[in-house]
Formats: C-alpha cells, sequence, structure tokens
C-alpha cells in the first residue's frame, strides 16, 4: 500500500511537470491554431539562459528565473511575429514544420552557446531532502514542482477566465477577426499568449532541471508527454491540461511499476488513444463543431 | 499559349513537347549518374531514392487526404523489418521480401486507419504518434523477432547469385521509385485521387457527395503505408543492417518536413523535398556542431518564404514567366 | 518509331550492365601529410561523446603536429558529423574513403553505427582504428587484417567486476541497472557470466532508455529487489540520476560501475551520493598519473573546451595513440601493409594515456585488460593492478 503510494506521489510529481508544458502547448494552439513544436527546446532555451545567469553572472536565484522568463517570453513572441505572422500564406502543416525548423534551430544553439555535457541546475530546493509522510517519500523538490504547478496552473486559470485580458485572449481565439472588429488589439494578445506560453514553458524547464539535470536535450521526453497530455485533457481545454499531464503521469508511473518498464511510453500513448477513441475531443475538450 | 481541346488532354501526365523534353532530359540524368557522379554519391542517390518512396506515400496521406500522420517512421520500421526477417531468417529472395514489407506495412496502414476516422487535426497526431512510438518500443524490445539493440543484418542484394556492386543498387532503386512515383501520379489522377482531395476539402461534404469515407481514409493510410513500407525495406537492404534507433520520431518528423518543404500536395514537391532533404544533412555533415543551426534555419526560411513549398516556388516562377509580360 | 524505342531500350541496359566505378588507389598519403577521417556524432542527444572524442583526438594530432609531425608529415583529421544515425555514418564513411581518400579510418561511436560501415570498410580494406563499440563483437570475425581494436570488451569488463564485487566486497545479490542497447545488454551478459561464476544472485534487471529522465520507478524496482549491490552500465546523466534517487528513498547499496562513468563530472552530477562507488577502468585516470594529467592539461591548453569531457578527450588519444606509434615504427615509406607490419610489431606498449598494447600477426584486440578503481572524496583511488581476460581476437 505504501508502495502504491509512492509510485502515485512520483507519478503526481512529474505529472505535474508534464502539466505545465501541456498549458503552454494548449494555450498556444487555442489563440493560433499552432501546435509548436519548438516550445520543448523554447524551453531547454531558457533553463539554460537561468543556468548562465545564475552560475556565470552570478545573479541571484530569484532574479536570474525572472530574467530568463522574460528573455524566454520576448523570444517566443519574436519569432512569433517575425516568422509565423508573415507567413500567413502558410497552411497548418507549413506552420508546423516552421515550429520544428525553429526546434532544431534551438537545438543548435542551445549546443553551441553552452556546450552538450551535462550539468546541474542550482535550485534552492534540495532534490535529497526528503518529507516523510507515513511511508512515503517525497523531496523537497517534487513538493515545491508541485507547488509551484498548482499556483501556475491557477494563475492561469484566473488570467483566462477572470479578467479582461483573458477575455479578451478567449475572443481572439474563437474569431480572431470579430475580435479586431470590436476593438481588441489582436497583435498585442498575440505577443501575450506567446509570450505566456514560452514562459510557462521555461518555468517547467526550470523546475525540471534539478530534478533531471540540465542538457540540451533534457525535454525531449517531457515535451512529447506535455504534448499527448496536452491531447488526452482536450486539447483546446486548460483545466484539460493539467488534468491530462497529471493523469499521465501518475498512470505511466503505475504502470511502469506493476507490468513493465520497457513499454511504459508505449501503454502511456495506447491510453491516450483508446481514450480519444471513445471521446475523440479529450477528456475536457469541447466537441467539435464545424461548418461545412 | 495553351488551349485544351479534349478532356484526355487534360489528364496528361506530360504535356508537349516541352515536357517530354524535360523528363526524357531528367531520365537520361539519371541513367548516366553513375558516370558523371563518383562513387560514394550513388550511395546518397540510392538513399534519396528510397525517402522519394517514402515522401510520395506520406504526401499521398498528408498532402491529398489531409491526415496528418507524425508516425511514419513506424510504417517504415515495419516494412523494413519485414523485409529484414524475411531475408535473413527464412532466406526469401529480395523481391518476395520487399512485397512482403510493403504488404505488412498497408495492413498496419489499414488498422491505423480505422481510429483515425473518429480523428482529426492534432487528436489524430497524438494517435499516429503513439504508433510510431509503439512500433519503435516493441521492436526495441521484442529481442526474439527483431534482434532488439544488437541489430539485425541483412544479406546482400544478389541476382541469380551474383552480388550487386553500387551501380546495380543504383540503378534498381531508381528504376522502383520511378515504377512507384508513376503508379502515384495515376492514383491522384484517378477517382481514388479525387475523392482522397474531397476528403482533405471537406470530408462532410464529400460523404455527403457519395465518398465513402471509411473505404477511402482507411485506403488512404493503407497505399501511404505500403509505399513507406517498400521505402523501409529500400532503406533495410541499402544499409544492409537494422536497429530500432533508425525508425524514431525523429525520423517520423523527418520525413513530415520532406514533403512540406518540397511542396504539400504535389508528387514533384515530394520529390523534390526528398532529394533536397537528403543531401542538405550530408553536405552539411563537415558544419558539425553547427548542423542542426543551419538545417533548421534553412527550414524555416523555406517555410516562411514560400508557404507552398519549393515546388509551389517552382509553379510560381513558370506561371510569372508564362504571362510575362503582364 | 518501334525501332528507334527498340534502340534506346538497348542503349540502356548496354549501359547499366557495363557500369563500372573507378578503381581506389593507395590513398591519404602525399609528402606533406597524411590524412586520416572519423564520423563522430557531433549534435543529437549522443553529442556529448562525439564532441569530447572528437575534440580530443584533434587536440592531440595538433600537438603532434605542433612538434613536427610524424617523420616529417603531418597529420590531418578530417571530422564529420553523423547525429548518430546508421545512414549518415554510412555516407560519411563512403565519402571519407572515396572523396576526401583517408588513409585511415579512426574510432567511429555507437555499435549500431560499426554495423552499418562494417561491410563497406572490411571490402574496402580501409584502415580501421578503434572502431569505439564493444570490442567482443570482433571475436570470429574473418578478414580483420586492417583492423586494430584498443578498447575493452563489455562482456569481459562486466564479468570481471562482477566477479570482484562478489569476491572482494562480499556482494551476495546484484540488481542490474542498464542502458537498452547493445552496450548495456552486453555489460548484462558479462554480469551474468560473473554471477555464475562466483554463484551469487541476479536479483533484478532494470532497463532505461537515453531519453528517460524520470527513475524514481526504476530506483524503486531497484529497491524492490533487495539487493546488496547494484551495478551501473549507464550514462552520466542517467547514472547520476539513478544514484540520486536511490539516495532519495533510502536505499544505499554497494555500488559498482562500468568505465563510461569514470569522468569526474560525476562527482559534480552526483555529488555526495557518488562516494564509495567502484569502477573499472582501462587507462590510468587523471589524477592518479603524471602523464595522464599532462597530456589532459596539453589537450586543455589546445581546446580548452574539452574541460567539460576530459574523460572522453583523454578516450579519444587513447584510441589513436597506437596508429601513431605504428606510423612512427613505419618510418619514411608509409604504405597500408608498413603500417599494419609496424603496428602489429607492438608488444606491451605504453604510450601516454593507453598502457599495455599488444597486437600480433593474428591479434587485433590490443588491450585485454581492465583495473579497478573507487572513488574516495572526489577523487578516484586505484584499488587493484591490471586484471586480464582472454585475448578475444
Amino acid at each position: 500500500m505504501a508502495l502504491l503510494a509512492q509510485y502515485v506521489v512520483g507519478g503526481l510529481a512529474v505529472g505535474s511537470l508534464y502539466a505545465l508544458v501541456a498549458l503552454g502547448i494548449v494555450l498556444l494552439y487555442r489563440t493560433s491554431r499552432i501546435l509548436n513544436f519548438a516550445h520543448g527546446d523554447l524551453a531547454t532555451f531558457g533553463t539554460f539562459v537561468a543556468f548562465a545567469l545564475i552560475t556565470a553572472a552570478r545573479w541571484s536565484f530569484g532574479v536570474s528565473v525572472v530574467v530568463s522568463l522574460v528573455v524566454t517570453a520576448v523570444v517566443g513572441a519574436a519569432f512569433f511575429f517575425l516568422i509565423i505572422r508573415p507567413a500567413k500564406e502558410a497552411t497548418l502543416l507549413g506552420k508546423i514544420v516552421i515550429t520544428l525548423g525553429l526546434a532544431l534551430f534551438l537545438q543548435g544553439a542551445t549546443t553551441v552557446l553552452w556546450g552538450t555535457d551535462t550539468k546541474t541546475m542550482p535550485f534552492p530546493l534540495s532534490d535529497t531532502r526528503v518529507y516523510r509522510l507515513g511511508e512515503v517519500v517525497v523531496s523537497q523538490i517534487s513538493l515545491g514542482s508541485f507547488a509551484v504547478g498548482l499556483i501556475l496552473m491557477a494563475g492561469m486559470y484566473v488570467l483566462v477566465q477572470r479578467t479582461r485580458i483573458g477575455l479578451a485572449m478567449r475572443a481572439v481565439s474563437q474569431h480572431t477577426v470579430a475580435a479586431q472588429v470590436l476593438g481588441i488589439p489582436v497583435r498585442q494578445i498575440f505577443a501575450l499568449t506567446w509570450g505566456l506560453a514560452s514562459a510557462l514553458g521555461a518555468a517547467a524547464g526550470i523546475l525540471l532541471a534539478p530534478v533531471t539535470l540540465l542538457d540540451p536535450y533534457m525535454m525531449l521526453d517531457p515535451f512529447l508527454k506535455g504534448f499527448a497530455a496536452a491531447v488526452l485533457g482536450g486539447i483546446d481545454s486548460m483545466p484539460g491540461a493539467a488534468a491530462g499531464g497529471l493523469l499521465l503521469g501518475v498512470v505511466e508511473a503505475l504502470f511502469g511499476a506493476y507490468v513493465s518498464v520497457k513499454f511504459k511510453t508505449t501503454l502511456a500513448f495506447v491510453i491516450i488513444i483508446a481514450v480519444l477513441a471513445v471521446r475523440p475531443e479529450g477528456l475536457l475538450g469541447r466537441e467539435y463543431k464545424r461548418r461545412v | 499559349m495553351e488551349l485544351r481541346q479534349r478532356y484526355e488532354e487534360d489528364l496528361y501526365l506530360v504535356r508537349g513537347a516541352l515536357g517530354w523534353t524535360a523528363l526524357l532530359a531528367f531520365a537520361a540524368l539519371l541513367v548516366l549518374l553513375p558516370y558523371l557522379a563518383p562513387g560514394y554519391f550513388l550511395y546518397t542517390a540510392s538513399l534519396i531514392a528510397a525517402h522519394v518512396v517514402i515522401a510520395v506515400g506520406l504526401n499521398l496521406l498528408v498532402g491529398y487526404t489531409g491526415q496528418i500522420s507524425l508516425g511514419h517512421a513506424g510504417f517504415v520500421a515495419l516494412g523494413a523489418y519485414t523485409a529484414g526477417i524475411l531475408a535473413a531468417r527464412l532466406h526469401l529472395p529480395w523481391p518476395v521480401a520487399m512485397a512482403a514489407g510493403g504488404v505488412v506495412a498497408a495492413f498496419f496502414g489499414f488498422l491505423v486507419g480505422i481510429p483515425a476516422l473518429r480523428l482529426t487535426g492534432p487528436y489524430l497526431t497524438i494517435a499516429t504518434l503513439g504508433f510510431g512510438i509503439a512500433v519503435n518500443q516493441v521492436l526495441t524490445n521484442w529481442d526474439a523477432l527483431s534482434g532488439g539493440r544488437s541489430g539485425l543484418f541483412l544479406p546482400k542484394l544478389a541476382v541469380a547469385g551474383v552480388r550487386l556492386r553500387d551501380h546495380h543498387i543504383y540503378y534498381l532503386f531508381a528504376a522502383l521509385a520511378a515504377a512507384l512515383v508513376w503508379v502515384a501520379f495515376n492514383l491522384a489522377r484517378s477517382h481514388i485521387g479525387r475523392a482522397f482531395v474531397a476528403i482533405r476539402d471537406s470530408d462532410i461534404a464529400a460523404e455527403v457527395m457519395g465518398v465513402n469515407l471509411t473505404v477511402y481514409k482507411t485506403l488512404a493510410f493503407a497505399v501511404s503505408a505500403f509505399y513507406a513500407g517498400i521505402g523501409g525495406a529500400m532503406l533495410a537492404y541499402l544499409l544492409g543492417f537494422l536497429e530500432p534507433q533508425m525508425f524514431t520520431l525523429f525520423e517520423s518528423i523527418y520525413y513530415f518536413s520532406m514533403i512540406v518543404v518540397g511542396g504539400l500536395g504535389t508528387i514533384p514537391g515530394s520529390i523534390l523535398g526528398a532529394v533536397v532533404l537528403t543531401i542538405l544533412p550530408q553536405q552539411l555533415a563537415g558544419l558539425k556542431q553547427y548542423l542542426p543551426l543551419v538545417y533548421g534555419a534553412t527550414i524555416v526560411f523555406v517555410m516562411a518564404v514560400e508557404p507552398w513549398g519549393l515546388y509551389g516556388r517552382w509553379l510560381k516562377v513558370k506561371l510569372w514567366f508564362k504571362t510575362w509580360p503582364f | 518509331m518501334k525501332l528507334a524505342r527498340i534502340g534506346v531500350f538497348a542503349t540502356v541496359l548496354v549501359l547499366v550492365a557495363t557500369a563500372t566505378v573507378a578503381q581506389t588507389q593507395e590513398r591519404g598519403i602525399t609528402d606533406t601529410e597524411i590524412v586520416i577521417g572519423s564520423s563522430q556524432p557531433l549534435s543529437g542527444p549522443a553529442a556529448f561523446w562525439g564532441q569530447g572524442v572528437g575534440g580530443g583526438m584533434a587536440a592531440y594530432l595538433q600537438w603532434i603536429n605542433d612538434q613536427g609531425g610524424i617523420n616529417g608529415r603531418k597529420i590531418r583529421l578530417v571530422l564529420r558529423d553523423d547525429s548518430y544515425l546508421p545512414p549518415r555514418a554510412v555516407a560519411n564513411v563512403r565519402e571519407l574513403v572515396e572523396r576526401e581518400r583517408i588513409f585511415a579510418l579512426v574510432s567511429l561511436i555507437g555499435s549500431a553505427n560499426t554495423f552499418a560501415v562494417r561491410d563497406y570498410v572490411i571490402e574496402n580494406q580501409v584502415l580501421w582504428i578503434t572502431p569505439t563499440a564493444d570490442a567482443n563483437m570482433w571475436a570470429g570475425f574473418r578478414n580483420k587484417k586492417y583492423l586494430f581494436v584498443t578498447y575493452p570488451g563489455y562482456v569481459d569488463e562486466g564479468r570481471i567486476l562482477t566477479s570482484y564485487a562478489a569476491k572482494n566486497e562480499g556482494a551476495k545479490s546484484f540488481a542490474v541497472f542498464y542502458q537498452n542497447d547493445l552496450y548495456g545488454q552486453k555489460g548484462l551478459l558479462g554480469i551474468k557470466r560473473g554471477i555464475a561464476e562466483t554463484k551469487t544472485k541476479l536479483a533484478v534487471a532494470v532497463p532505461y532508455e537515453v531519453t528517460d529522465r524520470d527513475l524514481s520507478g526504476h530506483a524503486l524496482k531497484l529497491r524492490q529487489s533487495g539487493a546488496d549491490a547494484v551495478i551501473l552500465y549507464a550514462t552520466p546523466t542517467q547514472g547520476a540520476l539513478i544514484v540520486r534517487e536511490m539516495a532519495k528513498i533510502g536505499y544505499s547499496p554497494k555500488l559498482f560501475s562500468s568505465f563510461t562513468l569514470a569522468d569526474p563530472i560525476m562527482f559534480q552530477l552526483a555529488g555526495d551520493a557518488w562516494n564509495g562507488i567502484i569502477l573499472t577502468a582501462y587507462y590510468p585516470v587523471p589524477g592518479s598519473d603524471p602523464k595522464v594529467d599532462a597530456m589532459l592539461e596539453t589537450l586543455l591548453k589546445i581546446n580548452p573546451q574539452l574541460r567539460a569531457s576530459p574523460f572522453n578527450a583523454l578516450a579519444g588519444v587513447s584510441f589513436i595513440e597506437p596508429f601513431i606509434e605504428g606510423l612512427r615504427r613505419a618510418g619514411r615509406n608509409v604504405t597500408r601493409d608498413g603500417v599494419v607490419q609496424a603496428m602489429e610489431s607492438l608488444r606491451n606498449w605504453n604510450g601516454d594515456v593507453i598502457r599495455g598494447v599488444t597486437f600480433g600477426a593474428d591479434r587485433r584486440q590490443g588491450i585485454n585488460k581492465i583495473y579497478i578503481i573507487k572513488s574516495e572524496n572526489r577523487q578516484y583511488r586505484k584499488l587493484t593492478d591490471w586484471i586480464e581476460y582472454p585475448v578475444g581476437f
């Protein structure tokens, strides 16, 4: 029983990070209808910026993190304005390939700037200090990332559902031209969305790095899982992204524990496909109504 | 000016004296390649042929039918490993092994097409992505079948006991690719191709007009998987060695970018994309760690400047010249 | 019209049937330089290995060239990136042999890539120095005339490590954490043989994929097995991660590992959890031998970026050192067969990094010994002398 709880706790901890990644992906998809395959590499880039600021420039942790989030947000928004927007005519698939190209470019840039060796990310919370809840062991970092993840998710919810800016974001995602007609500054909203999504990714990366160690390819797996979680939860639903991430983390941990470690990822996807077969719009997604 | 006077003229693949000249010149180039190019380029040329087959097949699914597939490396792997296992374990001759590779992949394509009937857009992407990963993991861990990470060695290609040399392999692959491309062209022009395009443009409207979605969507997956399987078998024989890590999400993305950069929805586009995206990393291999930077930037640049892909740009250039001086 | 068509078809057929390629001649040697080549993963997830090994080789050759080269010739290394993908590795090797016309191919990281290029290299009689893959794969392979390997066999290494652990450290049951590829699988095979030899137990074998970053489940499984010793066949990232996870859940077995984790980077990545681990090594590790330390300093002076992967850089030097010695012994008149003969004359030869290299007329496995080290206070201490294993080829 304690072992089961341990696995579940581990799954929740990693699931909260999947949820964070998924949140960024969903946010972008809702507004721009683009699947951003560069999300993981943007996050890695941001994390490396934080790392460089902390170790090379010797700034404090808080300042470095804030600056790196801002930098990533700027890079994300710049990418949108300089490349995606001018490519208006591009089909959806074309835009996806552009993000793929950007992902490759960022990977190369990260490797050239910071090298390929693995590094440790300095973090105020320790990975080895553990708390015991009964027989279950939780590390300080797991608790911290889970808490931060929850806070960020709650913050996003409040932002999108309860503020005027969030209202504007929702309007733009439903019908861009109508939103423009109503006087909503669509370009600023897009900039905000891309920046916010990129910053969320970077936050996930910074939370992940002390646990997974920092190297240019650390987000490959989490990005994939985050993407799958986003789809599982419904790619246009932010609560869905959160739910999907947590669920995926737990399911994966339990399957890896009790059935097979080797096929962990396969099973995660099989479950997702099964859910999609029953509910094609994801767990919490809205049913997709189209005009013919 | 080009006047079409009969319906048949609209269906011609190659039009007019200019078209035939271009085609024959291209064919001549292909035939004479071993004499014009250095030996090591023949290997790349054979690799291009295999990639062309895969890209054309993927294009039939993504470009013509509008179904996104990010797990195509799974079909390629299935074709490659079927051919490999039949050749290495059962010692079947290569035509049989290759054909079997295509058929097995087509069968799995059909299976994947079934859930695809209910899914669209990002949901279908995830489903196909999951399929690709599942194939990779099964091949990695089912040692008895696939040789796992130790890999699978294939016997060399031979005709009547005589081992084929580089240039023979090149001719064989080029001929195979040409034949499959010709079939794809004809498929696109036929009622099946029209059904595919109808599904892409609006599947509900297509169904209303009598296009059986179940049949045509699964057919699209099956045909596309067949091409991928044949391409995979070609890769297997070319390399002589198979390992599951050769067929990951990275490869799926690679094939995907080929068809989009080349020109989505057009067969010459996918051929062009396959050629360019195979040669480009090879030529850039000397750049070492700067390779992803240049390669990624190139893809972004091409797609940003010309959303219709390389072939789209070529069409625009042709159109400009045709309508000159207006 | 029909006749013309038949004529064209016949011409094409004749062309196809008689197409030939240019013959290869002795390549890579001019009056002033010797050209050698390598295909390494310089980008992609395996870039850490390729940049370390490739960078180490390049820096070492630059040092040699700065001292005047070998018998009046400078050595030029052509490095190509294959991103750890077999099709690219094959294309790179072909291009290196046919376009760059290299005299010898050095290293090539990864068993998959090695398998893919193997037939081409052997058939074209290209001198191949230390393909960086499991050495045991060459046992029983024919046509090894131009192949020289100074790299340990994972199976032998696993067996020796397990035997040592059982006999000298009192380990009774083993849990193995291994990378799910040829490297880890061969290691596991060696461990199983060691277990059979010492009549101990294999409690569990937990594999991981290179992209795995969440190892909490793996650590739990290792703990569940109740083993008193854990053997790692991993790369630095996952090696550090699993050791930290095990410390987190309060599992502290005796730790053993293969030589790939002997890089000092582990002290930084795994921190205190890395204290007391016992590893193998096949050349003296930095900090334990003046010649190795001097070589490391030289490399770092030429390329300071190698600071991030000192072990890999030295490994690169260890691959290429015997070949340089062979070139020296071959004299001014360098031919492929001449170098082969020169290398066959190496008997228990010590380079700056690699030690005890022996080749012979039918011996292509240059080193057949490893030794055991232990990590203490961020340094490695030698525990045993050289332990030999049977020469396989």
